[in-house]
């Protein structure tokens, strides 16, 4: 419905919206409602969380993570925006800032229509409203979305200026100078000029910080162009001196990790900033999850966040406090920490269901019910370090899908079937169950596998070998053959 | 050129081509010369930039992410603020921040040649290497304040003693996978040294010996000193098979 009037926004995983090129978020604000007073069909959007742009004024809904919708008011369809009234009423009520939008003829807000809709924001959380509607003007005045368009044409002029004069004067077959441009002069001539204006504009771009911000996008092409240049270019030069090398690997290292345009800051949200920052995190952390196969250090997060950010670092405590507040939200990573105190980031997935899971399997193999899984053959198995497969293995311990057997060989686990046994029917065995199966492999493999069945049996259609059921179960079988005997002559002849 | 014919003009041709072609890699190299002259111009105009007008860059978030990109395009670290005074009598400030960041991210880059356990020594080298234009050096002590300050995020950082020199561990013994690599080796035989692990798996003597004094204290290994040669022995009673000791108890 509510794509009829405005534009649907589109939104990540955790709930942040997706943002065009080089759109950069300019204001945070919470509980606004987004309605037109004139036009009776607009529907109302209530209580939602409103993110100013360079390029829109997007609208969240903050309702219950999965089922937010978004929508996204174009600048480019802004028409005006009107002042804010001050009034007695508008003292106790709360501020509403009202602009105009062109709109097409069916309603649907539009940059090019002709009908015109008056579009009003009801700030209802404690913002500071003025501030806002200022950065809403320089938002609008600035034009972002008109000059990339433009400046994509006049920066492809600017910077044939800057690469070579080779497309135009190649035409005319004249230089700036009036010098032939032909033959091996020619050539050489070309590049002392190209050479020449790059240097130029260098050193016009660094005279201060002004002059820097309105070069920015030649400089950025020009840098671009050098490190094409010389990071594909042959080392010919193979005596390639240490400090060379060591800059291309710089520069090939920086282009590893991705970088984030528009990273959340304490002027841009305000109270919303650590949301807003947890959800930045939570789809940030999903390709270095990846790469690093699901489990990733704390601190190894903290670095590639920062280094995506740029100046904007954001400080420890920050980071821990966004990894908590995520369980709050639906995002599909979560915290997780250790006995020893390291912390790492998982996904979900990864979680110890699923961990749980592959470690009963693992465990009702025939090998395994013989002698027993170790840290080490999970480790293998599962593809993860012995430690963190034996944290898994004591987790699983305490859920009850295993028991422990500490012998002189050292840590082994076994299949727990403890819940199988049924107080009731002790006596009668089961064919079917993990108790068969473990009876089966125990007495496939075991030298003494007659003796074993006899022991089961008779301990099990005897009354009065109640407690030594227990016993035998507790002891779990083929590595702890020297109790068991002791056990069979203590307790009588079978 | 005039075309001469027969064995003369082919190699006058030749020859006209060698001349051609080393005036072409003169001219590519000149360029390349003059490319990278220009580089480290800007990149040096870079690196000033961001340390005097570094609250003017992040007050302008357009102007920041585009700063953003030359930086990374060139090879130019934006985290470059000096040590104030305070920052240094209290801890506080950026600097630490900056500098824990720089810290990770060079244990990040040689992890994969020192398994994670790096010196000190070299690490405040590498440091110094990236910080180039700093006032003042980075000391020892800067780097281990800048640690402290990542306690907050869990232990996966530490620096250990080892003798006069300290080392900083940066992956944790939950997520080595090197543990993984010695009880594969170790089940050819049941036992391994620190030399065949050396040997094998290419590691710096530090690497295996942390890696095997770990599995020690976890209780998945065993030493055995009282071999001819003298070399301890790590056996290894899980990665060996079971069959084989069982068999022998049931014998009793």
């Amino acid at each position: 419905m509510a794509g009829k009037w405005l534009p649907a926004a589109e939104l990540t995983a955790s709930g942040r919206p997706v943002l065009f090129p080089g759109e950069i978020e300019c204001s945070i604000l919470s509980s606004v409602d987004l309605h037109s007073e004139e036009n009776p069909n607009f529907p109302y959007f209530k209580v939602g969380i409103l993110i100013l742009t360079t390029h829109r004024l997007l609208w969240i809904s903050d309702s219950a993570p999965g089922t937010a919708t978004a929508v996204a008011v174009p600048l480019a369809a802004v028409n005006h925006i009107f002042s804010l009234k001050k009034s007695i009423k508008s003292i106790f009520a709360s501020p509403r800032i009202r602009f105009q939008v062109s709109a097409a003829p069916d309603g649907k807000v539009d940059a090019g229509g002709s009908n015109l809709a008056v579009i009003t924001l009801v700030l209802r959380g404690k913002n500071d409203h003025e501030a806002f509607v200022s950065k809403f003007w320089e938002a609008w005045r600035g034009r972002a979305w008109v000059s990339e368009s433009s400046k994509s044409a006049s920066g492809s002029a600017s910077g044939s200026d800057v690469g070579g004069f080779s497309s135009r004067e190649g035409e005319s077959g004249w230089s700036s100078n009036g010098l032939r441009l032909a033959g091996v002069s020619g050539i050489l001539r070309k590049e002392q000029e190209m050479w020449e204006s790059t240097d130029k504009s260098l050193q016009d771009a660094f005279q201060d910080l002004n002059a820097l911000m309105s070069k920015a996008k030649e400089m950025v092409m020009l840098a671009e162009k050098m490190r094409q240049k010389l990071l594909s270019g042959p080392t010919t030069q193979s005596g390639a001196n240490d400090e060379e090398m060591g800059s291309k690997q710089e520069m090939q290292d920086w282009m590893l990790s991705v970088g984030i345009a528009s990273p959340v800051t304490k002027e841009s949200a305000g109270a919303q900033y650590h949301q807003q920052l947890s959800r930045q995190l939570a789809d940030f952390v999903k390709i270095p999850l990846e790469k690093a196969g699901g489990m990733i250090n704390l601190i190894d997060i903290y670095c590639l966040f920062n280094r995506a950010r740029g100046t904007e670092l954001i400080s420890p405590e920050d980071l821990l406090q966004s990894c908590s507040i995520w369980e709050k939200f639906d995002v599909p990573v979560m915290l997780r920490k250790f006995d020893s105190g390291v912390m790492v980031i998982q996904n979900k997935s990864h979680s110890d269901e699923e961990v749980f899971a592959r470690i009963k399997s693992l465990a009702l193999k025939p090998d395994a019910l013989k002698t027993g899984l170790s840290a080490s053959d999970a480790a293998m198995t599962l593809g993860m370090a012995p430690a963190m497969a034996k944290e898994h293995l004591l987790n699983a311990e305490s859920k009850g899908f295993l028991c422990r057997d500490v012998s002189a060989d050292g840590f082994r686990f076994y299949i727990n079937f403890f819940h199988e046994i049924d107080p009731s029917g002790l006596y009668f065995v089961k064919d079917y169950g993990t108790y068969a199966t473990w009876i089966k492999a125990a007495i496939a493999s075991c030298i003494q596998g007659y003796r074993i069945a006899q022991l089961v049996y008779f301990a099990l259609f005897d009354p009065r070998r109640k407690d030594f059921i227990i016993c035998l179960v507790l002891l779990k079988l083929p590595p702890a053959f020297s109790q068991i005997q002791s056990y069979t002559y203590n307790g009588g002849r079978p | 050129m005039r075309r001469r014919p027969g064995i003369g003009g082919l190699q006058t041709a030749a020859a006209a081509r060698d001349q051609y072609r080393m005036l072409g890699e003169n001219v590519a190299k000149i360029r390349t010369d003059l490319m990278k002259e220009q580089l480290s111009t800007f990149r040096s105009q870079l690196e000033d930039f961001a340390r005097k007008h570094k609250n003017d860059i992040r007050k302008n978030p357009a102007f920041r992410s585009q700063f953003h990109e030359m930086c990374a395009k060139v090879g130019v670290d934006p985290l470059a603020s000096n040590k104030g005074f305070w920052a240094e009598l209290l801890g506080i400030g950026d600097f630490y921040y900056e500098l824990g960041v720089q810290i990770v991210d060079i244990c990040l880059a040689t992890r994969v040649h020192n398994g994670g356990l790096i010196d000190l020594q070299e690490l405040c080298n590498f440091l110094c290497q990236r910080r180039k234009s700093a006032h003042g050096a980075v000391s020892e002590d800067d780097c281990l304040r800048a640690i402290s300050k990542l306690k907050v995020l869990g232990s996966g950082f530490e620096v250990i003693s080892v003798g006069k020199r300290k080392l900083v561990r940066s992956v944790p013994t939950e997520l080595n996978k090197d543990h993984n690599a010695i009880l594969e080796l170790a089940q050819a035989q049941g036992f391994v040294t620190v030399e065949e692990v050396e040997k094998r798996l290419s590691w710096p003597s530090g690497r295996a010996t942390d890696a095997l004094e770990t599995l020690l204290d976890e209780g998945l290994a065993m030493i055995d000193d009282g071999h001819r040669d003298r070399k301890r022995r790590y056996w290894f009673p899980c990665a060996s098979s079971l069959s084989s000791v069982g068999t022998d108890t049931l014998k009793i």
